[in-house]
């Protein structure tokens, strides 16, 4: 069985090990640009003036090939596990079952549960593998601009970053395998597996992710009058309202909310002093206002330490999944498929 | 004593609200080729289906070899399938195929198979996709073959093929069923491609077994019978009616019967295993013994 789902996985693997051949040759390639950047920029010594020696070391990276390859990484680590899914996951049973050749390997002195244990564990593996060199690769090649943007927790990197990836991959395999059982055509399989992966991507990073681990909440003055320390003010006479909000300033972390609070504990919206406000006053003067009503900061985030606990997290949820996934590919194929 | 090759009792398979195999109860001899004959949709597939463990049964019991079907991997040697349209992989080589029986296959033949293949004079590394139908169901039969069943199934095995096909494939079927001490089971719409190979006979019809037993026997117990337009009722008792057919003067009957018809006013004739099947076939469902009509 394992030289047989090898057999019928030979085309995939080719292309699979020569795209990553590929896409190794481009990071070891283009590293180098990367290290030469950090180096011309100092940021190792940087001193005092680190900001400035990580925003010109960025700088460099984004004008250069490297940051052309490094949005390519980004979207190629996104797209990874759709591809897993739509094209190893789904036709995996499903082009089986349409074509009857279901019956021609069920005949064969290997009962049907071994025969899927065997493709499940192999693709399975090689999904596994797959998903955790990619990401290993690129991880190590962009950790000095990760670092440099500190955007590692937040949306659109944190899911292609540490182990999560595997554990997405996973899932989009086995979402594909337990869709091609269930509808038996190879193409709407791969259309269905596109759509739920999708769905449930989105669901995890907008909505999930944020409350898998207790956010860190912090409430202090709110400061909108130093340098560099009002995000946002937005004074609308029409509906009476103020909206004023501090800067974060938390560089490495992944910033849920940012409010400005009254002693009541509720936000500030207003309403606004015309006086203090008013078109003909300068903007300093409403500013000043607003800094003497002495509204506090809260604030919700996960710092970059829960950048680890969070991955763990999602990734047991979506192993999870996975498992619940092959249960019933397992139970399906004992009780429904013929 | 050896188990019976295929032994169901009151064996049922329903899709939904359609029953494809109706309270089927069945008892084949092992050492005998059996032809499973009736017409598209009577429920060929579903029985072999059911026999070879592809589908549960929905109700009663099905032993094949004395096993459960398909119920592990010493039982699935046992039993040799080629599903219908001989399904193969395109992808794969001819090669590549026996290579996939020898891994999976504990009887597994190589040599055999091999020289079946040289045999046919297909070439080991052609893909199976680029194979004809013919050239199709031979790679499977010969899949069926070298894995060294005690019972063979095949289903409809040469429905699609064209008549030199057809007749190759048969003459494959014979030459393993000479060489190997095994049973075998195939399926047909046609009795003409049973006819030569066969020496036992299920007919189903309507998801029914109509009638089954030993080619020999069914032929020396059904008779075709003209006489005087007369009442099937007014047969002489112990004759089963399959068939009547009535002109203004003259009936024909179909009947089965064990013992010889004694009645002068009757002719009596033996039947063709063609007319016998055709006769089940025809024969009305639920009203096995039809009044006979009032002409006008």
């Amino acid at each position: 069985m394992i030289w047989f789902t090898w057999r019928q996985f030979r085309a995939q693997t080719w292309i699979t090990i020569g795209a990553l051949a590929a896409l190794g040759g481009v990071l070891v390639i283009t590293a180098g640009s990367i290290a030469d950047a950090y180096e011309a920029a100092n940021v190792a010594n940087c001193g005092g003036n680190c900001a400035d020696a990580l925003d010109a070391f960025l700088q460099q990276v984004r004008g250069s090939t490297s940051g052309t390859v490094y949005d390519l990484t980004n979207v190629l680590l996104h797209v990874m596990p759709v591809l897993i899914g739509v094209f190893w996951g789904a036709p995996l049973i499903a082009r089986e079952l349409e074509t009857g050749t279901h019956r021609l390997a069920w005949n064969q002195s290997v009962t049907r549960t071994r025969w899927l244990a065997a493709k499940l564990g192999i693709i399975g593996t090689a999904t596994a593998a797959t998903a955790g060199l990619l990401t290993w690769a690129v991880s190590v090649w962009a950790q000095d601009v990760d670092s440099a943007t500190g955007d590692r927790i937040a949306p659109g990197l944190f899911e292609i970053r540490g182990i999560v990836p595997i554990g997405y991959a996973l899932f989009a395999f086995t979402l594909g395998v337990a869709l091609g059982m269930i509808i038996r055509r190879t193409v709407p399989a791969m259309a269905a597996t596109l759509g739920i992966y999708v769905v449930t991507a989105i669901s995890m990073t907008e909505w999930l992710r944020a409350h898998l681990i207790s956010a860190t909440h912090t409430i202090k003055p709110l400061d909108i009058t130093s340098p560099g320390a009002l995000e946002t003010l937005n004074i609308n006479p029409e509906t009476n309202q103020v909206i004023v909000r501090g800067s974060a300033n938390l560089p490495d972390a992944w910033v849920l909310s940012n409010e400005s609070i009254t002693d009541a504990g509720h936000v500030f919206t207003g309403p606004i002093n015309m006086q203090a406000c008013g078109d003909n006053q300068s903007p300093e003067t409403c500013l000043n206002w607003v800094d003497s009503l002495g509204l506090r900061q809260e604030l919700s985030y996960h710092p970059a330490n829960h950048f680890w606990p969070l991955q763990w997290a999602e990734t047991g949820i979506l192993l999870g999944l996975s498992a619940l996934l092959v249960g019933f590919c397992f139970w399906w194929i004992r009780r429904r498929v013929s | 004593m050896i188990s019976p090759v295929i032994q169901a009792e009151g064996l049922s398979k329903r899709y939904g609200r359609r029953e494809a195999l109706s309270d089927c109860t069945l008892s084949i001899p092992p050492k005998h080729v059996v032809g499973l004959v009736g017409p598209n949709g009577a429920g060929k597939t579903t029985l072999l289906h059911v026999a070879v463990g592809l589908l549960p049964p929905t109700k009663g019991r099905i032993e094949v070899l004395g096993g459960r079907p398909a119920s592990d991997p010493a039982q699935l040697a046992r039993v040799g399938f080629v599903a219908q349209d001989a399904p193969t992989y395109a992808g794969l080589s001819i090669a590549d195929h026996l290579r996939f029986g020898a891994h999976t296959n504990p009887r597994w033949d190589q040599r055999m198979a091999e020289e079946r293949i040289t045999k046919l004079g297909l070439d080991p590394s052609q893909k199976a996709g680029r194979l004809s139908g013919g050239q199709r169901a031979q790679l499977a039969l010969t899949m069926a073959i070298a894995k060294r069943p005690e019972l063979l199934i095949l289903d409809e095995p040469v429905a699609s093929l064209d008549p030199l096909a057809r007749r190759e494939f048969l003459q494959g079927l014979m030459g393993f069923i000479a060489d190997q001490d095994a049973s075998v089971i195939l399926s047909s719409h046609l009795v003409s491609d049973l006819e030569r190979v066969c020496d036992y006979l299920i007919v189903l019809v309507a998801s029914r077994v109509r009638v089954a037993g030993e080619v020999d026997d069914l032929l020396a117990s059904h008779f075709r019978l003209t006489g005087p337009r007369r009442d099937p009722a007014d047969l002489p008792p112990g004759t089963e009616v399959i068939e009547d057919s009535h002109t203004d003067r003259q009936s024909t009957f179909i009947v089965r019967r064990a013992a010889p018809i004694d009645d002068p006013a009757l002719s009596v004739e033996q039947l063709t295993l063609e007319d016998l099947v055709l006769a089940y076939m025809s024969r009305a469902p639920r009203n096995p013994h039809p009044a006979l009509e009032t002409t006008p």
